[in-house]
Parts: C-alpha cells; structure tokens; sequence
C-alpha cells in the first residue's frame, strides 16, 4: 500500500512537472507575447522591443527560461505577474480563498442532495420515485452549469425582485453580501453534482443489494434499515470516497466557468485573465497549483481507502 | 395477462428512453435540413427589431441587433453537434490507434504514449480546453483541436485496457501459432474485438465534450460571433440576460435536450454491451 502510494505520487509529480513544460512551450510557441501587447500594432521601434524581451527574460532560450523558473519554483516562488506586479503566489492565495469557499460549499451541498437521493432511488428501484430520481439526476447531468445560473439570475431576479451584488465581498469584509453572491454559483454547480452523485449511488446501492450477504441478512431477520444504513452503505463507502475526489476536481474546473459568469476573483478568473493577457508566470504558477492540488486530492482518496477498509492498511 | 409494463419491457422502452429516441430522431432533422425548419437567416441583421421578445413573428425572440433566434438556435445545431462530433471523432482515432499499439505491444511504445496521456489527464478537462483556446486563440479550428487533445487520452485507456486484455486471449496465441504476423493479429483479430468498446466511450463522451464545446463558446473562445453556436450565442445572452432572457434560455435547452438524449442512448448501448 505505501509502496503503492509513493509509486503514484511520484508519477503524478513527474506528470505535473511535464504538463508545467508542455504550457510553457504551448505559450512561448504561439505569436502575441506580452512585448507585443505592450508596444501594440506600432512597435516597430527594435531597440524598445529588444529592451523589454531582456527584461522579461524573453530573450533567453526556451529551456534556460523553463530551468529558471522551476529552480525559483523549487523554492517556493513563483515569480511576479508581468502586469500587476504582484506576488503570483499571494494572486493565487486570495483567488484560491474564493474559490475553495464556492467549491467546499457546493461539495457539502452536492452531498447532503446528492447521496440520499441515491441511496432512496437505490432502495427503491424500479418504483416511480426512483424514476423521478433518475430523471432528476439525467437533467442535472445534462444541464449546462453556466446555463443554469444564467437561469438562477433571471428567476431570482423575475420571482424573488433580488439579484446578487456586482462587486465581491469576502465573508470577513461582509459576510451578508459575500453568501448573497456565492449562493447562486454555488446552486449552479451543485445541481450538477448532486445529479453526479445521486446517479452513482443509485448504482452503487443496487449493486450491494444484489450481493448474498444482504440475502443472509434478509434470511437472518435483520430489519430493512439496518441493511440498507448498517451494511450496504457502509459498504459503498470506498466508491463514495473516490467519487467525492473526482467529483471535487469536477467541481474545480466548473468553478472557471461559473467564476466568469458571477465575476467571482477565483482561480479560474486568475487563469483565464492570465492567458489572455500574456502573462506567463500567472498562468503556469495558477496551473501548477490547480495540478497540485488534484495531486493531492487523489492522494488523500488513497489515504481514505486505507482509514475506510483496514484490508487495504499497509 | 400483458399489462402495460410488459409491453414497456418488451419493446425495452422506458418513457426515458422513447423520449430520448424522438429527441434524436428531432436533432437528425435539424442537423440534416435547418433551412426547412427554419427558413429565415440566421445572420440577417435588422436593428429596428433588436431584443423583441418571442412573438408570432420571432418564436425565440431576437437577439441584440435583432437576428433572429428561432433560426440561429436552429442553424447552430449542425455547427455545434458537428464540430463536437468530428472533434470527438478525432480523438477516437487517434486514441484508439495509440492504445491498440500501446496495449496490444506494450513496452517502450505504452510507456511514452502513457506518460503523454497522463501530462493531458493532470489538468481537469475545461481548465485544459480553457489553455488550449487561450493560448490559441478563438476559433472553430482550435476549438476542435482543443477538444480533441483532452478526450484522447480517455480514448486512449478504453483501447488499450481492451487490447491488453485480448492479447491475452488465446485466439492471439493460436493466432501467432499459425504463423500470422503481429501487425496482421492486431488489425484484424484484436482491433474488432476492441472497436465497440471504443463506439461505446465515444457516445458516453458525447455529451461531455458537448458541454465543454459550450461552455469556451460561452467563455468566448469557442466559434468567431456571427457563426451561430449554442455556446456563443449563450455568451451574447449573458450581457443581455436581464433584459432578454429568451437569448440564453433556448439554446440552453437545446444543449439540455441534445445531452440527455445521447446520454439516455449511451446508457442503453452499455446495457446492451453488458459494461455498465
């Protein structure tokens, strides 16, 4: 198990280390650095161009650029943005308090829907209620994230008179305003993963119900409930705890969608506004984080494995 | 005694499902034929008829310079399924090929091969979708592309966990026994046993990759503006969406409909296939 633990980090290290490498060449190799947003159509004056290429490093070959960057990553840095001048990882800091804010909120949300939907669709297989549910989950799965809070806006706004405010709040600033404007993206991409969700429990919990163990239960005269709450769902436990990985790496990329949308400074806005704008230290330090971050998501699901079913303990 | 159930479960039909089926059998139409249904320009401007509400003129509405949104949401189905459908197709191809060898010769070539895959699998798929276009630039031409690089290596794994476990089989032992070749085992013995598994993946993929296609045409770098695109005609909405909510609601629905009806589909097929 730990073996198989260190094996998997060190792949998913090696991974993250090559991605960093594809992004940097993928945007040295396209036309457009930040020199030439700088000086626009215009620049045609050599020795500016030249002046700026030098002081941005831009002059030197691409793997020297790569080596020195990793060497200051190494360290714990990760440069300065080329337009706001500001440390990248305290740019990451604050986008990420944002969107981990919108991400753990919808993780909880997606959950307590998302997982006794499963579990009564599960029990109740077949019945009408399970077809509700499985409906449910279709249209949550097939419903566009940003469209949903596109029309979140207009409902909150035509039947409530409410929409959210423009400028964001962090909760210590204003707590009122900071929930009023992460209720509804985190609504959007909940709905989603509680559809997520309650479609693999489903699945789940009518795989244990068939196995023979839940025969002998049935047969031993155990009470409905302490099959399905004591036995079965502690036995899905393991493809939950893997789900909710995935699920919250999901969460993560839908968060550059719906960050756009309600104007939220998350990761994803940090991203976006970086690629568009040319600036590289930005983007691949924002990057290496959010695969960092999925790194470690996985990790802590192999972790959980071990805690959950002592089978799997080193 | 045959009472409704039977019949449903004799046609193996749920309501789900026969929903699902007229969804796709509208969407073929609307791919195949859009002038018909929609015979008015989908690019026609006309100012004096900016941001009307739908009416018996306009059943969608019109959008801000007053193009017409029945026939845009109408004529942009063929775009969008199209270019998620060819981008998917690409992946598959180039997936499936690079995991048939990978799986079925193993070695060096499934090392490098997976070691690529695995850079592409490390970001979520929009965060990639969202670099590629980005750093590419907007445009119905990278949009293919960036969607093909992130759904390849899913096609990738499917092709090569399936060429692996048959180059297991014994009909590839006898095979080889007989004296055929490698190239010969794995083209015509190995790759038809596998290809279903990657029809299967392309449809359970469909409707993900559809909604990443919407959502850089929603973050504006998917199709160029006037082309119409379910994506970005629901970016054009969002300026408008307190004003002109019918700009974004229909082709959401359309994207909501054309998903759920692949997707109902694609869980039937796995059921059919005996995966799921």
């Amino acid at each position: 198990m730990l073996r198989f633990l260190v094996t998997r980090l060190a792949s998913a290290c090696f991974a993250a280390l090559l991605s960093s490498f594809v992004v940097f060449l993928l945007m040295r190799a396209v036309p457009g650095d930040i020199v030439a947003q700088m000086l626009g159509q215009s620049g045609s004056d050599r020795a500016a161009e030249q002046a700026l290429r030098g002081f941005f490093g831009l002059d030197q070959p691409i793997h020297r650029q790569f080596l020195d960057w990793l060497g200051q990553v190494v360290q714990g840095d990760l440069g300065r943005s080329w337009y706001q001048g500001k440390r990248v990882t305290l740019l990451i800091a604050d986008a990420f308090g944002v969107t981990f804010e919108v991400a753990t909120a919808t993780l909880l949300l997606a959950t307590l829907i998302g997982v006794p939907l499963g579990v009564i669709a599960g029990i109740y297989e077949g019945t009408r209620l399970d077809a509700a549910i499985q409906a449910f989950n279709l249209v949550g799965l097939s419903a566009p994230v940003f469209w949903v809070g596109l029309m979140l806006l207009v409902g909150a706004s035509a039947f409530l008179a409410w929409s959210p405010p423009f400028a964001y709040a962090s909760p210590s600033e204003d707590l009122g305003d900071n929930i009023a404007i992460v209720v509804l993206p985190v609504l959007s991409l909940a709905l989603l993963q509680a559809a997520a969700y309650s479609h693999f429990v489903r699945d789940c919990m009518i795989g244990e119900l068939r196995r023979d163990y839940v025969k002998a239960a049935i047969a031993k005269g155990l009470s409905p409930a302490q099959i399905y709450f004591k036995h079965a769902l502690r036995n899905i436990l393991i493809p939950l705890v893997t789900f909710m990985g995935l699920i919250l790496i999901q969460i993560l990329g839908g968060t550059v969608v719906i960050e756009s949308l309600f104007s939220l400074p998350g990761l994803g806005r940090l991203i976006l506004s970086g690629i568009q704008g040319r600036d590289y230290p930005v983007v691949q330090g924002a990057l290496l984080f959010v695969v960092l971050v999925a790194i470690l998501i996985n990790f802590t699901v192999d972790l959980l494995y071990g805690m959950i079913d002592p089978r799997l303990r080193p | 005694m045959i009472g409704a159930a039977t019949w449903r479960a004799m046609l193996g039909a749920t309501p789900l499902q026969a929903l699902s089926a007229a969804l796709l059998a509208i969407f073929a139409v609307l791919v195949a034929v859009p002038e018909l249904i929609a015979p008015q320009s989908p690019l026609a401007i006309d100012l004096s008829r900016a941001l009307e509400p739908p009416s018996s003129a306009h059943w969608f509405g019109t959008d801000d310079v007053g193009r017409d949104l029945f026939a845009r949401v109408i004529h942009a189905t063929r775009i969008t399924l199209g270019l998620v459908a060819g981008a998917l197709l690409l992946a598959a191809v180039l997936g499936a090929s690079l995991g048939l060898v990978a799986g079925f010769a193993g070695g060096a070539v499934d090392l490098v091969a997976g070691r690529l895959v695995d850079v592409v699998l490390t970001f979520p798929p929009i965060i990639a979708g969202v670099v590629i276009t980005g750093i590419l630039g907007p445009g119905a031409g990278n949009l293919v592309l960036a969607l093909a690089i992130v759904y390849t290596p899913l096609f990738f794994r499917i092709a090569r966990s399936g060429a692996l476990a048959e180059s297991r089989r014994s009909y590839v032992e006898a095979a080889r026994a007989l004296g055929f070749g490698e190239v010969s085992i794995l083209l015509r013995q190995v790759t038809p046993n596998v290809l279903p598994l990657v029809m299967l993946q392309y449809v359970v993929l469909f409707p993900l990759a559809l909604q990443i296609e919407a959502a850089l045409g929603f973050l504006g770098l998917g199709v160029a503006p006037p082309t119409p695109d379910w994506g970005s005609i629901l970016e054009q909405g969002k300026n408008f969406i307190l004003v002109a909510w019918w700009i974004s609601l229909w082709p959401g629905l359309f994207l909501l409909a054309s998903a759920f009806a692949v997707m109902v589909f694609g869980r039937v097929l796995q059921r059919r296939l005996g995966v799921a």
